[in-house]
């Protein structure tokens, strides 16, 4: 069904409730995304959390139980080939045929992308060029690099001009220099408008990327946001070291209950308010030779979820309705 | 933190930017419309292909076996039917060897899952269909060639007698669909290298030896004789001999026969296709 409903503002991709189980065990349960062009979205979560489930859905790889997956106003479960041609894939997995090169490998995404081949071969060539792949273009990908392999990978997934990067941990075991050349590609297909979910383990991706961020635990997601919004009400941290010549001294209740060891004479403190903390620190006869205050960050926000000790809006919210 | 509690997680994002997407304006064949897209079947006919010809030693192979073959098995032919076996020959050593080119279809359809290049073809607009014409067509295309080859080399040197070329046209085109079905079911329902060894191997050994393509089916015993007509190498053989010798009738039923063999195998592979191999079906 088509809505037409592309303005500005407008999100390009939206799914809705997605269900998927294997076996009586919920892969999907309940997952709800929703991403405006240009926006990066980087989804985090542990293995399991439903991530790559998600991805296979949306490409109609695998077919959702229940739930809305919508891509540019087509309704990508009913009409999955319409929606699939919006839509760029690099898979976790890397999918190249070692027998074939670069450039044929690439052709191939770019003529099932739509494009003749007077087109197909300046796609191939631009794409290669972003990627740094243009001294390799007629090496067979069964000889390249494991970096070389990543972003040929990529590559294949940019080549047809997709409105819709659905990129699937592009980086993992990725050297620098491929990273490098993958996020700047990223951040210049979402600069031309393409909407772009970026799955990874690596959180410092996230923050080059400028992304915002969905949260994925047990098949859905339940935190999305920019990423000052969603570590803001995480603790932060104070690391104090102390003079080992000196007693250590007696915290008050409340601070003791959020304080750890920190190497063989320092504390680390969990804290919302560093300065209120630091001043109790000093009253209670504290002499730091040294003091380090941690804002919260991304693997803060991804280990407190992932432990599930962070309850957020949207949990309660499913709880609610499931309850 | 804040995570936003609107729309079950469906959120608005900031920093939204108009968009400025600057596709690539030539297309063709797009996700719509028909069954068949010519320009992504052609894009895939075109990378198999080249696949195909990327590993040439067992097309070469299957091209040059089937000729010594039959030159091998000529006497025994000629001794078991007569002069008549001269052509015998030549059908049987065609027959046996593109039930051994079955591993061509299966092979290139497995290792594709293997690679995880399938589930990436299928992440595109590309229909099963389309991709089971793309892996089909250059697979054909070997089949006719070793048909040709053989079938040239019997004429030539074995003493074959064709009545009928067109006849014989037909029941190679038959032929070659019905590999091209079989071929495609094993290669989409093996899990492993090991299982789609194991059934070309097993399963090509028996089809041609119950058929009668690898020697004379009158020299094999009576059980044999009885259960040939279940084997599609029985009705590839049977065929091929009657469209040489110019039967139209016998040809014709043995034609419909290897179409049925087709349509079955082809049905099977797109309705596999169709449903996918997930993370299951890892191999």
């Amino acid at each position: 069904m088509r809505r037409g409903h592309e303005g500005r503002g407008a999100t390009v991709l939206t799914v809705r409730n997605l269900r998927k189980s294997y076996g009586g065990k919920a892969a999907l349960d309940g997952f709800s995304l929703a991403v405006r062009p240009g926006e990066i979205v980087g989804l985090i979560g542990h293995n399991g959390a439903g991530k790559t489930t998600f991805v296979e859905v949306v490409t109609g790889l695998v077919r959702a139980d229940r739930g809305q997956a919508d891509i540019c106003g087509i309704d990508a479960l009913a009409r999955p080939r319409e929606a699939r041609a919006l839509l760029g894939v690099a898979p976790q997995e890397l999918a190249l045929y070692p027998g074939v090169t670069v450039r044929e490998q690439l052709g191939l995404f770019a003529g099932l992308a739509g494009l003749r081949r007077a087109a197909a071969a300046r796609a191939v060539a631009a794409t290669a060029e972003e990627l740094m792949l243009t001294d390799v273009l007629d090496r067979r990908c069964g000889i390249l690099s494991g970096g070389q392999r990543r972003r040929a990978q990529a590559a294949a997934a940019l080549v047809g001009g997709p409105r819709v990067l659905l990129l699937d941990e592009p980086t993992a075991g990725a050297d620098p220099q491929t990273r490098a050349a993958l996020l700047a590609a990223v951040r210049a297909r979402a600069a031309a408008g393409a909407a772009v979910v970026y799955t990874t383990h690596y959180l410092p991706e996230l923050v080059d990327l400028d992304a915002t961020l969905a949260v994925a635990r047990a098949g859905r997601v339940v935190a999305r946001g920019g990423r000052a919004e969603l570590t803001a009400d995480l603790p932060g941290e104070i690391r104090v070291s102390l003079d080992p010549a000196r007693p250590r001294p007696d915290l008050p209740a409340p601070l003791a209950a959020r304080t750890r060891p920190f190497g063989e004479h320092g504390l680390r403190i969990a804290t919302r308010n560093p300065p209120a903390d630091l001043a109790a620190l000093l009253a209670c006869g504290c002499a730091p030779t040294a003091v380090d205050v941690r804002r919260p960050d991304l693997d803060d926000l991804y280990a407190a979820l992932a432990a599930g000790s962070a309850t957020t809006a949207l949990d309660t919210e499913e709880g609610g309705r499931a309850a | 933190m804040r995570p936003d509690p609107a729309h079950d997680g469906v959120h608005d994002a900031p920093d939204a930017r108009e968009p400025a997407f600057d596709a690539v304006a030539v297309r063709a064949g797009g996700a719509g419309g028909g069954h068949l897209s010519l320009l992504r079947a052609g894009v895939l006919i075109r990378h198999n292909t080249l696949l195909l010809l990327r590993e040439p030693g067992p097309l070469i192979g299957r091209l040059v076996m089937p000729v010594l073959l039959m030159l091998a098995l000529r006497p025994l032919y000629v001794a078991a039917e007569g002069p008549a076996g001269a052509g015998q020959a030549a059908v049987g050593a065609l027959v046996t060897f593109s039930l051994l080119a079955l591993s061509i279809v299966g092979g290139s359809i497995l290792t594709e899952r293997v690679w995880h290049t399938w589930d990436r073809l299928r992440a595109t607009p590309v229909r099963p269909l389309e991709l089971l014409v793309g892996k089909a067509v250059p697979v054909l295309g070997v089949l006719a060639l070793q048909q040709a080859v053989v079938l040239a080399t019997g004429v030539a040197v074995g003493g074959m007698a064709v009545d009928s070329p067109g006849l014989l046209a037909a029941a190679c085109a038959a032929w070659g669909l019905a590999l091209l079905g079989m071929g495609s079911a094993v290669g989409v329902a093996a899990r492993s290298f090991g299982q789609l060894s194991a059934a070309f191997d097993i399963g090509g050994f028996c089809l041609t030896t119950l058929g009668g393509a690898l020697v004379p089916l009158a020299t094999l015993p009576g059980w044999v004789q009885a259960a040939a007509p279940v084997s599609p190498g029985y009705w590839a053989a049977t065929t091929l001999r009657h469209a040489a010798a110019g039967e139209t009738a016998p040809t014709l039923r043995g034609v419909a026969v290897l179409l049925a063999v087709a349509v079955v195998g082809g049905v099977v592979a797109g309705w596999r296709v169709r449903r996918g191999f997930g993370r299951a079906a890892a191999v």
